[in-house]
């Protein structure tokens, strides 16, 4: 690097498809910011590849073998928190974008955009932005206001509960049935019952499996076991 | 438009939408004007259903941007303002029902 000059931006680039890696890597590299410093076939070589060569930004397809973009983002996040991840997905998919920004990832990008689209997700991952395709932006808020406000619903209905009957929910969201209860709250069977229908009650559902389903659901599992701490 | 608090903004009825190779625009008959919309207005746009409140918009606008949120609630109350003066709006103060 001259003096003065600007460091380049250092990129790992995750496709099973070698031809799609080189022909990106050529591309990527005709600018004069942007360096490919490793590439890598599948989601736990590129684990290793983002400790083993820290680049500044991870461009990694979300269908990749042993570990796919989504699973592999963590990952790639625990071994070089500073990396921003860019997943490349096939088609704009809501779950899966939805999952990747979950995940931790800066960005979402299909297969048929642009090479320029690339390049510019890059450099822009890299300042800080978070990239999502336009016409997915709105659907992605709508779902997520209707989550959130699912969510606070759901710490309402939570609230109603006593602390025991927050300790029978997290047994229940574990499986657990009546002796399992009993035992683990040293209650009797009878009363583990009993605990067991007014939590069903208070939240309004029918069953075991849809109380548990309503704690998965609502991911309220951490709230639960601390509120019961 | 001064209080956002409590208010849901909904589109008006009778406007045209027209999105085409990165483009949003929305046109007004009863001005006669058009309005070019980028992405982040455009999504703002949508969430206007006379059920969410500004304060939503903002808080899922941070969850994904991960942006501060003074930031992006100057942006949404800009762009909820600039509908506004544009007569693209109504103002609700409860929320909207949709129909069955």
């Amino acid at each position: 690097m001259e003096p003065g000059e600007q460091p380049r931006i250092r990129i790992l680039l995750a496709d099973e498809q070698s031809l799609f890696r080189e022909a990106v890597r050529v591309v990527l590299e005709s600018q004069p910011d942007l360096e490919v410093v490793s590439e890598a076939g599948d989601g736990l070589q590129a684990a290793l590849e983002a400790e083993r060569t820290r680049p500044d930004v991870a461009l990694v397809d979300a269908h990749l073998p042993n570990a796919d973009g989504v699973h592999i983002t963590p990952l790639i996040l625990e071994c070089r928190p500073e990396c921003k991840v860019v997943v490349l997905a096939d088609a704009e998919d809501h779950e899966l974008l939805i999952e990747a920004l979950e995940a931790g990832a800066s960005g979402f990008l299909t297969k048929g955009s642009p090479l320029s689209e690339l390049i510019d997700a890059a450099r822009r991952v890299q300042r800080g932005e978070v990239l999502i395709p336009p016409r997915l932006l709105g659907p992605l808020l709508g779902r997520l206001i209707r989550r959130r406000r699912e969510q606070d619903q759901a710490y309402r209905q939570m609230s109603k509960l006593t602390k025991r009957e927050k300790e029978i929910l997290a047994l229940l969201s574990d499986g657990a049935d009546n002796n399992a209860i009993a035992q683990a709250l040293v209650i009797s069977p009878g009363t583990a019952r009993t605990h067991v229908q007014n939590v069903l009650s208070k939240l309004g559902v029918h069953s075991r499996l849809e109380a548990a389903a309503f704690v998965i659901r609502n991911g309220i599992r951490d709230e639960l076991q601390e509120a019961t701490r | 438009m001064t209080q956002l608090a409590g208010l849901r903004p909904l589109r008006k009825t009778g406007l045209f939408l027209r999105q085409a190779k990165g483009e949003n625009a929305v046109y007004n008959p009863a001005s006669g004007k058009v309005h070019l919309l980028n992405a982040t207005a455009w999504a703002i746009w949508d969430l206007c259903d006379g059920d969410t409140d500004p304060e939503e918009m903002i808080d899922a606008i941070c969850e994904i941007s991960r942006m501060h949120r003074d930031l992006v609630s100057e942006d949404v109350r800009r762009v909820l303002k600039e509908f506004d003066e544009a007569g693209l709006l109504v103002w609700l103060t409860e929320p909207q029902v949709p129909p069955n």
